[in-house]
């Protein structure tokens, strides 16, 4: 499936047939969702992201768009885009798609009034009704074995911008807060997927996995992810093989989470998905900085802080990724 | 306690280690004891604890790397108060 995997190069991670790797997913999908978790079908939260869309088509093409149901659940704060661009998509691959405006759910939980609280302790004239929030990371901590910090910046009506550096509360509260959301739409997915014999698709990508870019019982609740273990780059070759709309293959990858605008590079990851697939691929292959640095671009000793960086992302997350702890008799 | 061992028990209560397996030198977040979360806690500790104020210029390596590092990087703050 892949290229020259003897030695590190640019294309290491590139499918060179993608068709057979299509073909491998879709049926260990249709097997696992038919006969290991002896489901009928399929339901998929969209949201015009590349991820979601490649799983939706995915899930097509593995199970047949009549048991497949694509789910989207917009709040007040996602961005209208995301809505068309689902529509796009599944009337190109032929799905039924049911719409869960899910913020009466997260109000009814207290989302934007528990992060709304916190936000406004650190900016007092913040009025989100007037004003966009987003919470990132500066983009200086590539280098450094130091985690990145976080940073909460408020938009004005004016277009103005105020940014502080987030203190332990305020960033613990308005981090639970919004993770209403994703762990909303897995509880509404669940529901259609009961409600229909069928089993819930994931949508996350291996960086998500593994880096712990995700939130626990929330897009990480699931109970298949037939991408989770490929690359940002593979799933984009898979994108271009199922004719994934071009709009969506275009589109900058967002965290839609927050009410202004934010890639998910400026909220997570640092690089730009090229080099983080290449230098992840180093990293879990063992191979060694001298090796990497020519090919990515960067000197021995950068690319040692890198992997230090990975080793102490995949160390911190684990707790994302353990299942519940239970106990012997 | 001095300002080492101050840090030190704030570290070992946050990461639920042996007192006695931190010293000076060791690398706090190289070695993965502490992520994003643990980095602003003890920028809100050494804040409240010794009364001083961080810009994000002070937020390096060099100040943070080892509980020897942030003990030094403190009594250069409280000197320049």
């Amino acid at each position: 499936m892949k290229s020259n995997k003897t030695y590190f190069n640019a294309d290491v991670l590139k499918i060179d047939d993608v068709e057979t790797c299509v073909n491998q997913i879709t049926e260990k999908l249709r097997h696992d969702v038919f006969f290991k978790l002896q489901r009928k079908g399929g339901v998929v939260g969209i949201s015009g992201g590349i991820d979601s869309s490649v799983t939706l088509a995915l899930a097509v093409k593995a199970l047949g768009a009549d048991k497949v149901t694509g789910i989207k659940m917009p709040e007040k704060d996602s961005n209208p885009e995301s809505i068309r661009l689902a529509d796009k998509l599944a009337n190109k691959f032929g799905v039924t798609t049911i719409t869960e405006d899910i913020t009466a759910a997260l109000a009814g939980f207290g989302c934007y009034h528990r992060r709304d609280e916190a936000v406004k302790r650190l900016f007092p004239e913040y009025d989100p009704d007037n004003c966009k929030m987003k919470i990132g990371i500066k983009d200086s901590g590539l280098f450094t074995n130091l985690p990145p910090l976080f940073y909460i910046t408020i938009i004005d009506n004016k277009g103005t911008e105020h940014t502080e550096r987030l203190p332990t509360d305020e960033f613990r509260q308005i981090v639970a807060a919004s993770n209403f959301k994703q762990r909303s739409r897995m509880a509404m997915l669940y529901f259609h997927a009961e409600n229909r014999h069928y089993a819930v698709i994931g949508t996350p990508n291996k960086h998500e996995v593994e880096q712990g870019f995700f939130v626990k019982y929330g897009d990480g609740g699931a109970d298949i992810m037939p991408i989770a273990h490929l690359y940002k780059t593979q799933v984009y070759q898979l994108a271009h093989y199922l004719g994934i709309p071009q709009e969506i293959i275009e589109r900058t990858p967002t965290t839609d989470t927050y009410s202004a605008e934010q890639t998910q590079q400026e909220f997570f990851y640092q690089l730009p998905f090229e080099k983080m697939d290449l230098l992840w691929y180093a990293f879990e292959n063992g191979i060694a900085p001298s090796v990497v640095a020519p090919v990515a671009g960067y000197t021995q000793d950068e690319i040692q802080s890198i992997f230090s960086n990975f080793e102490r992302k995949r160390k911190t997350t684990e707790y994302l990724r353990m299942r519940p702890v239970m106990f012997d008799n | 306690m001095n300002n080492y061992e101050i840090i030190r028990n704030f570290i070992a209560s946050n990461t639920y280690k042996d007192v006695k397996a931190l010293n000076e030198t060791t690398l706090i977040f190289k070695e993965g004891l502490f992520d994003s979360m643990g980095f602003i806690m003890l920028i809100d500790f050494i804040e409240q604890q010794f009364g001083i104020k961080t810009s994000d210029e002070d937020l390096i390596e060099k100040n943070f790397e080892s509980i020897k590092a942030i003990s030094a990087f403190i009594d250069s703050k409280i000197q320049n108060k």
